[in-house]
């Protein structure tokens, strides 16, 4: 891709071993002596910083990696989320919720950010909205004694085969069907989710059947944002047409479907955009980073 | 009734059960008479057993789709014929609707929904060989629901993949136009309302170019956007004697439909019209309202790109000029606009005067709708792990009491 043609030779070879990774590969800025102890430079086009900036980017990827160093993981699967991560350090701290990629083979307690493309960064986040949960309760249940016993329960049968139960804290909703699975939706972090679901599940079993918590899954995410200028959709739909359905008669927003990471993007006129169908979090800023550039090529009117 | 055991013509003992091709016959051996005859054909009551479960071989069932797929051909042909469409458009919707008869998601959709398919293909064809069909007109066409409509059409383009390119506007608006009946002299149309066909399309065309650059199409529906457009440039090639036609009467005259947005796309496009007029020279003497502009849209489409320039503020203009004024006093930001462009707009209150520079923004962007925005996730919210402990004092306020269990059961009826 772009980012392997940028990087010097030498950086090439310091491809870590891990096979998932791609060119997120550590990089080492030709400044930099080679293992000191400070945070290692991503290579930078030559167009966007002046040092000044890149010296405060280094502090600020410091500040990161000290928040950070609890949070080691070694995240196999994203090899894009490394941009998100690396263009967060130009406003604030690290976003809440994402964890750094791969461990320096040089250096491991600091996390790597490797290069991005020449773009600059959005500085905008999306905010989650909702998030849609599933887990099992390994039991079956009556739903018309919890309807009867449960405060907070609503159950037609004619009309849905569940009970709709709502709990105040964190505010969300629980599908809870016959069969012991359940379904939460309405939380705001996958944290969040988690404990809901924990509660709904504490009152099951508070109303007398055996429930577990197995298999708890997050199956959907959605988040918004907005980029704060008007988009020019009927352009948008010319120029990417195999992955954009805009019709105005039907919807007033565009429709984007992005293959990589696989989100459902929805772009309206406004500048306000609806990310969902994501998994993890990382997703839904990778998506974000990839739509911004293009969005902002359609920002010039007259 | 029994059978006798000898026959009357002869007296013979000799009688035998025979078929006569598909009839059961009692017969004399000896002298050939008939004694008895078995039923041809059965009674409603008799075939009683017949009638609870209809068990469809195979065969039926391929039989009844294949000519669930000859109708379906049939109606896409018939529709093609209705629009009018080239042979060419008639195929390739038919191959389509093959297509998607045997893609698993619609083989065993409900009959409701393998009409509206039809209808689908033809759109597709039309939109991919740019022919401005709507949606309304094939949901009319076909006795549609446009909500079912349109599940069916994104399905349809998801599972085929097909792209489909946007809808043209200026096919539109020749389309459009050719429904109107104001172009020829008829009983009913007063004489000053007939209008040339070539000069009302081209002035039409020219203001939907205009709306479309100034934020008023992206994101709308098209059609009730050509209505209004019509109607404007039809008012203003004589706007003397049309001038006191509303709306709702040209629509009549024309034999179309008034679709209920067009009354503000109307609003939008005189507001837009009156800014421009406040820029061209010769009209700042007079005191344009949204009657008066009308007779003047000729000069202000010929002058438009100027017009626009100067009526309303671009972008970059804005950004440079709000950074300027970094400290500017937030008590004259107007209430509507929450974009920084407007705060340096002289303006005080809701309402700008007519003069100031206004951004160039989608009206959702200029007047956007007061609504609480969710907070930003606060600090708390975000130091959930989601393995803390739950106290039980926290679940029991969820839970009903014995007494409460007692009287909601005798509320309610259940057991």
């Amino acid at each position: 891709m772009d980012q392997n043609n940028s990087l010097p030779p030498y950086a090439q070879g310091l491809a870590s071993p891990q096979g998932a990774m791609t060119p997120g590969i550590p990089i080492f800025s030709p400044m930099m002596p080679y293992g000191t102890g400070l945070t290692p430079q991503p290579v930078q086009s030559t167009n966007s910083l002046s040092i000044l900036e890149e010296q405060q980017r280094q502090q600020q990827q410091q500040q990161a990696a000290q928040q950070s160093t609890s949070q080691q993981a070694t995240q196999g699967t994203s090899s894009q989320a490394p941009q998100l991560f690396h263009s967060q350090t130009l406003t604030t701290a690290p976003l809440p919720g994402t964890t750094p990629l791969y461990p320096s083979p040089m250096t491991p307690m600091t996390p790597i950010t490797p290069a991005t493309p020449a773009s600059e960064s959005s500085g905008i986040v999306p905010q989650l909205q909702n998030i849609v949960s599933t887990v099992n309760l390994g039991c079956k249940l009556d739903l018309k004694t919890i309807a009867l016993r449960a405060r907070n329960a609503e159950y037609n049968p004619k009309r849905f085969a569940a009970v709709i139960m709502r709990i105040r804290e964190p505010r969300t909703t629980a599908l809870i069907f016959s069969s012991g699975k359940m379904v939460c939706t309405g939380a705001k972090s996958e944290e969040q989710s988690r404990l809901a679901a924990r509660k709904y599940a504490r009152v099951v079993q508070k109303l007398g059947f055996p429930a577990k918590f197995l298999d708890f899954k997050i199956q959907n995410m959605v988040g918004s944002c907005d980029v704060k200028f008007p988009i020019r959709l009927e352009g948008l739909v010319l120029t990417h047409q195999q992955f954009s359905s805009y019709e105005p008669e039907l919807f007033p927003g565009l429709i984007y479907r992005m293959i990589k990471p696989r989100i459902v993007l929805l772009i309206f006129v406004s500048g306000k955009v609806v990310l969902t169908g994501a998994k993890v979090r990382a997703e839904i800023y990778e998506a974000f980073e990839n739509i911004y550039p293009i969005l902002k090529g359609f920002r010039k009117t007259t | 009734m029994a059978a006798p055991a000898v026959c009357p013509g002869c007296g013979s003992a000799a009688l035998l059960e025979d078929a006569h091709y598909a009839q059961q016959q009692l017969v004399c051996a000896a002298c050939g008479c008939v004694l008895a005859e078995g039923l041809l054909t059965s009674t409603y009551t008799d075939r009683q057993h017949l009638r609870d479960i209809r068990i469809i071989s195979e065969a039926a069932w391929a039989d009844l789709e294949g000519r669930c797929l000859l109708t379906g051909i049939r109606r896409v042909q018939d529709l093609c014929k209705v629009l009018q469409l080239p042979a060419v458009f008639e195929e390739t919707a038919v191959s389509y609707f093959q297509r998607a008869l045997q893609h698993p998601s619609f083989h065993l959709v409900s009959l409701e929904k393998k009409e509206l398919l039809g209808g689908c293909c033809v759109f597709v064809t039309c939109r991919q060989h740019n022919w401005p069909l709507t949606m309304g007109t094939i949901c009319s066409l076909l006795y549609a629901k446009q909500e079912l409509f349109a599940s069916v059409y994104l399905s349809l383009q998801k599972e085929l993949e097909l792209s489909v390119p946007a809808l043209s506007l200026a096919d539109l608006v020749k389309t459009h136009l050719n429904s109107f009946q104001l172009f020829q002299h008829t009983a009913d149309i007063p004489a000053p309302f007939v209008e040339d066909k070539e000069k009302m399309i081209t002035r039409t065309m020219q203001i939907v170019e205009l709306a479309s650059e100034t934020w008023l199409v992206t994101g709308r529906h098209p059609v009730p956007i050509v209505t209004a457009a019509a109607f404007l440039s039809w008012q203003s090639l004589q706007p003397a004697a049309r001038l006191t036609c509303t709306l709702a009467r040209f629509c009549k005259l024309a034999g179309v439909d008034l679709p209920p947005p067009a009354h503000l796309r109307l609003k939008e496009l005189l507001e837009i019209l009156l800014r421009m007029a406040s820029q061209l020279a010769w009209l700042r003497v007079f005191k344009m309202d949204k009657k008066t502009v009308v007779k003047h849209i000729g000069d202000l489409l010929q002058h438009r790109i100027f017009l626009l320039k100067n009526a309303f503020c671009l972008e970059d203009e804005e950004e440079q000029r709000a950074a300027a004024l970094a400290e500017g006093s937030p008590g004259s930001a107007p209430a509507a606009g929450g974009a920084a462009q407007e705060k340096d707009c002289p303006s005080k209150g809701k309402r700008q005067r007519e003069d100031s520079p206004r951004p160039l923004l989608p009206p959702c962007l200029i007047n956007p709708r007061k609504r609480l925005r969710t907070a930003a996730p606060s600090a708390s919210d975000s130091a959930v792990t989601g393995d803390e402990p739950i106290s039980d004092s926290e679940i029991e306020q969820y839970l009903r009491g014995p007494e409460e269990i007692q009287t909601f059961r005798k509320a309610k009826g259940w057991l």
